[in-house]
């Protein structure tokens, strides 16, 4: 639940009107000023309409710098920023030879696999030397290896499922997959804050899209109850299938689904359970499976649990998992599996490692130590951000922490403060966001020493007292209350 | 003071923002101001800067609110473009507190321009015409209706 203050509120919008009416002025004057030119393109359609691309050219651009920026370097703690210089206002950013090595609080790489890791790499170039780095072919031709077929029983055997299927990209596994699961007649109910490729996904399947209040299962149960009351639009047929798609850990929100709620919900109505994991996936939990772990679900409750190899594992690609009747209707149907070149084959061997050092099937007990200080870290750097009178969303033990920005000034004022003091941070904002809500994204890592979070700290509350955004109060200092107690004594 | 911003349903990028606390009563101080920085600007009598304010309030809304049509986003993929944004809000749905707040702003503007004018002539005339069209606009019957075509698709 988002708490802001009333008076940010009115000046978030208030900034947002003044940026709106700026750009409409010199999209008039551009107009003007475009008439007296002639272009060589007389009789071509335009590529956009004026309006379609409004917010990019008036207000992306004008902080472009604070979004996309290259780095030189393994996303490690540490990381190598590439610093950039623009002669025109940002419209274009020109790239030098020189970088700057950054504290890394921007990367999905909450296992800390996203850099040279002493169990996995060997393997990985091993696997390289050979296999090649592309298989060259999709899964039904010739791109199935011994590694992608020991990788999906790997992989259904860590997340709890009897079968899996891996494609070779995060995004093309929900826009290609759920077309496949639904079709028309069918109704696909989605929390409101999922993320794009399940929107992508959802529209190209062609069924009924509801929307149910973010993580509100008493939401969820209205919606299902009036959609199936009423049917089909216009028919009023029954639906042919139900489906309900939500996240393990919302990357915007940093929350943790309420899946026990949801799961008894979708049981009392028979609808299908989607559940996408792509941050909760080696995160959370105990041996890091994820929310069922976490929340104590049974993952037969769970239909399809979909999730990615980019955040926890390092490497690339997503998963599907489920009985084994759904997979081999999906190696049947699935144009990712069909079509598309399978996932390459030292990346399956990075996650099959990953995998078994997480177990700590590899000998030793690092996993368990990387998934006891990723839960150390993010619950000691939430608390501390608290204290010093953030606003941080979040459950706790989830590893993504958003601080709340609001006003667009703010976005690239902290993150550009950030930069100065070697801390690259992420910062979202509208579209990405709701209008008001703009936010800075802090994802922590298991690879952060106590250091690192320390300074950490001290730059976001430094930046903090420039901009702003402690609009909560400070927690007081409870140790010197002590000690001057037990002085007095 | 703090106020709670719930998540809403709405999916439209374009209006969404409409829902969240704090909108109503920016509107309501952004016309406060222009009357005050027209006053300042023109040094005229009160009642000439209030109906500056409601017949540029009138031309700026029935632009934005009735004539613009789709998203200034282009991966919403066209679903909206032949809807204006007053079509878009709420979903369609009709008769919201937001569509209600929204037609009585132009109203109260239309009742103090006339009253700080003492209802003369040329702007009476005038007011009334704005608040006409602007309230006209916004009836639900008139909801996806092109009158004679005007504004209709390309």
């Amino acid at each position: 639940m988002i708490t802001i203050p009333y008076l940010t509120a009115v000046s978030t919008y208030f900034s947002y009107g003044l940026l709106f009416a700026f750009g409409q002025l010199r999209d008039y004057s551009r107009l003007i000023f475009d008439w007296w030119t002639t272009s060589d393109l007389h009789g071509y359609a335009p590529i956009c309409l004026a309006h379609e691309d409004f917010y990019i050219r008036r207000l992306y651009h004008r902080i472009q710098d604070c979004f996309g920026r290259p780095i030189s370097s393994a996303p490690d703690a540490w990381v190598d920023v590439v610093e950039r210089f623009s002669n025109d206002n940002n419209k274009t950013l020109k790239r030098t030879t020189k970088s700057t090595r950054c504290l890394n609080l921007g990367s999905y790489n909450y296992l800390g696999f996203g850099s040279y890791d002493e169990f996995c790499t060997p393997l990985v170039i091993e696997s390289l030397k050979k296999f090649s780095p592309s298989t060259c072919s999709s899964r039904v031709d010739a791109g199935t290896t011994s590694v992608h077929a020991e990788l999906e029983e790997c992989v259904a055997n860590y997340v709890g499922k009897p079968a899996a299927i891996v494609t070779g990209m995060g995004y093309a596994t929900n826009s290609a997959i759920i077309p496949v699961l639904i079709g028309k007649g069918g109704l696909i109910i989605s929390d409101s804050l999922n993320h794009t490729s399940i929107v992508n996904g959802a529209r190209g399947s062609g069924a009924t899209i509801r929307v149910f209040q973010h993580n509100t299962p008493a939401h969820l149960e209205r919606v299902l109850k009036e959609q199936i009351a009423e049917g089909q639009p216009r028919t009023h047929r029954p639906w042919k299938k139900i489906m309900v798609v939500v996240e393990g850990i919302y990357s915007m929100e940093g929350e943790i689904c309420q899946l026990p709620e949801i799961v008894s919900i979708c049981k009392k109505y028979k609808a299908y359970v989607y559940l996408d994991e792509a941050h909760s996936i080696g995160a959370i939990g105990k041996t890091g499976r994820g929310v069922c772990e976490l929340l104590g679900v049974d993952t037969a409750d769970v239909d399809i649990m979909m999730g990615t190899f980019t955040k926890s594992f390092g490497a690339c690609g997503g998963y599907i998992a489920g009985s084994k009747d759904l997979i081999q209707y999906l190696k049947y149907h699935c144009p990712a599996h069909l079509y598309a070149t399978s996932i390459s084959t030292p990346s399956a061997q990075q996650i099959i490692s990953a995998i078994q050092v997480i177990l700590g099937e590899d000998g030793s007990n690092r996993g368990a130590q990387k998934l006891a200080r990723i839960r150390e870290n993010s619950n000691f750097f939430r608390a501390e951000l608290q204290k010093m009178g953030f606003e941080v969303l979040g459950d706790n033990d989830s590893p993504v922490m958003p601080i709340m920005l609001y006003n667009p000034a703010k976005i690239p004022a902290f993150s550009r403060e950030c930069l100065r003091e070697n801390v690259a941070v992420v910062v979202v904002g509208f579209p990405a966001t709701p209008l008001l809500l703009a936010r800075a994204r802090i994802c922590i890592s298991a690879s952060h020493s106590r250091e690192d979070l320390l300074k950490a700290l001290k730059v976001i509350s430094k930046a903090g007292d420039l901009t702003g955004i402690k609009y909560f109060p400070a927690a007081p200092k409870k140790q010197e209350e002590e000690k001057g107690t037990i002085k007095l004594d | 003071m703090y106020v709670r911003a719930l998540p809403t349903t709405d999916v439209n990028r374009n209006t969404e923002w409409f829902t969240y606390p704090g909108v109503w009563t920016t509107y309501i101080l952004i016309l406060f101001f222009s009357w005050l920085l027209v006053l300042s600007i023109f040094n005229c009598s009160p009642g000439m800067a209030w109906t500056t304010v409601h017949l540029v309030h009138f031309a700026v809304t029935y632009h934005l609110f009735h004539w613009k049509k789709g998203t200034p986003f282009g991966d919403d993929q066209g679903i909206y473009n032949r809807l204006t944004w007053w079509e878009q809000i709420d979903n369609g749905k009709q008769l919201t507190r937001n569509r209600k707040f929204l037609t009585l702003v132009p109203v109260v503007l239309y009742l103090i321009a006339s009253h700080t004018t003492d209802y003369q002539n040329p702007m009476l005339f005038l007011n009334t015409l704005a608040v006409f069209i602007m309230v006209v606009a916004k009836f639900p019957h008139m909801h996806k209706v092109r009158i004679f075509g005007i504004n209709a698709d390309q």
